[in-house]
């Protein structure tokens, strides 16, 4: 009975272990060793960029997560274009260019977009304002 | 007084609800992502022809006439399944179909279009991918209609049906009248 008492607690132990080793190597899994840059500067400009850039097939992943071809094609591109001495705002804007707003994992704040962004602290302050009422009115009664 | 009010969050509760039931029943593909490209001219590149010696120059082909740039590989089974389609647009229709093979074995694309059929006035070789990142494709196979001033009137992501082969016509044909 002990025997197996202690077995399940190895058992335990290696299965916390497997799921912090997979925390840990998780943000590198996809970028391939010979994508990697020479220059560690520049691979963690491609890096940061590749993290705000969806994956179009996988569309919840960036491309810096995806196995997914075109996003290996996509961090490569990256890479390329920052070896060309390209700027980050440059790079975005060549994605952006062909993909459209959606490529970006955060959507920018635009005309079109304010709604999006703005109205969760509207609603916020509706809420507040309802409690405040409520709060007063049911004081009055109590008076 | 007060109890009409307590009748206003029902009201935007049924609001809501028919909203999102109107969403859900109307024929919309959520992965389906609206070209970036359309109403901009094609991208200039340059690649390697497939059936002809002289290279495929994007300047050269585009901007004469309408035509349909379809992207496709033998490798990708849907684009076997809109093949009789892209064939119907050449040969009954006329009009001229320019195909770019994605990342696709030139050997195997030969033989594929030799039992097949070839639909395609011209076939850039896209080796790397490079061309259809520079088209904003993101799944293949992907169809463009571009008019004849070499500008992109339409995008179909995935297989062209009985359906969307149906819409394209109607497309060209409004294109037509207007030029």
């Amino acid at each position: 009975m002990k025997n197996k008492e202690i077995i399940l607690n190895k058992i335990f132990v290696i299965i916390v272990a497997l799921f912090f080793a997979e925390l840990i190597f998780l943000n590198s899994k996809a970028v391939e060793p010979d994508e990697i840059l020479n220059n560690p500067k520049l691979e963690i400009r491609a890096r940061n960029i590749s993290k705000n850039i969806r994956c179009m097939i996988c569309q919840n992943q960036s491309i810096d997560e995806s196995n997914a071809s075109l996003a290996k094609d996509l961090r490569i591109l990256i890479r390329d274009k920052i070896k060309e001495g390209k700027k980050d705002v440059e790079i975005y804007k060549f994605l952006t260019d062909r993909y459209g707003d959606f490529i970006l994992l955060k959507p920018p704040i635009k005309s079109n977009t304010i709604a999006l962004w703005f109205l969760p602290f509207v609603f916020l302050l509706i809420g507040i304002l309802i409690v405040f009422w409520h709060n007063k009115k049911s004081k009055k009664i109590k008076n | 007084m007060k109890k009409q009010i307590l009748i206003l969050p029902l009201l935007f509760f049924i609001l809501l609800l028919i909203a999102f039931f109107y969403i859900l029943v109307i024929e919309r593909n959520p992965s389906e992502i609206p070209s970036n490209l359309l109403n901009k001219n094609v991208p200039v590149f340059k690649a390697d022809s497939l059936i002809k010696k002289e290279k495929f120059i994007s300047s050269k082909e585009f901007g004469n006439q309408i035509l349909l740039v379809n992207f496709f590989a033998t490798w990708c089974k849907p684009c076997r399944d809109e093949h009789i389609y892209i064939k119907r647009f050449s040969s009954n229709l006329n009009i001229r179909v320019v195909g770019i093979n994605y990342k696709d074995d030139p050997k195997k694309t030969l033989r594929w279009l030799k039992n097949l059929g070839n639909p395609y006035s011209n076939i850039a070789l896209d080796k790397t991918g490079k061309i259809a990142i520079e088209w904003g494709v993101y799944g293949i196979p992907e169809t463009f209609i571009v008019n004849s001033k070499g500008v992109i009137k339409y995008r179909r992501v995935g297989p062209i049906n009985e359906k969307i082969f149906k819409k394209i016509n109607i497309i060209i044909d409004k294109i037509n009248n207007e030029e």
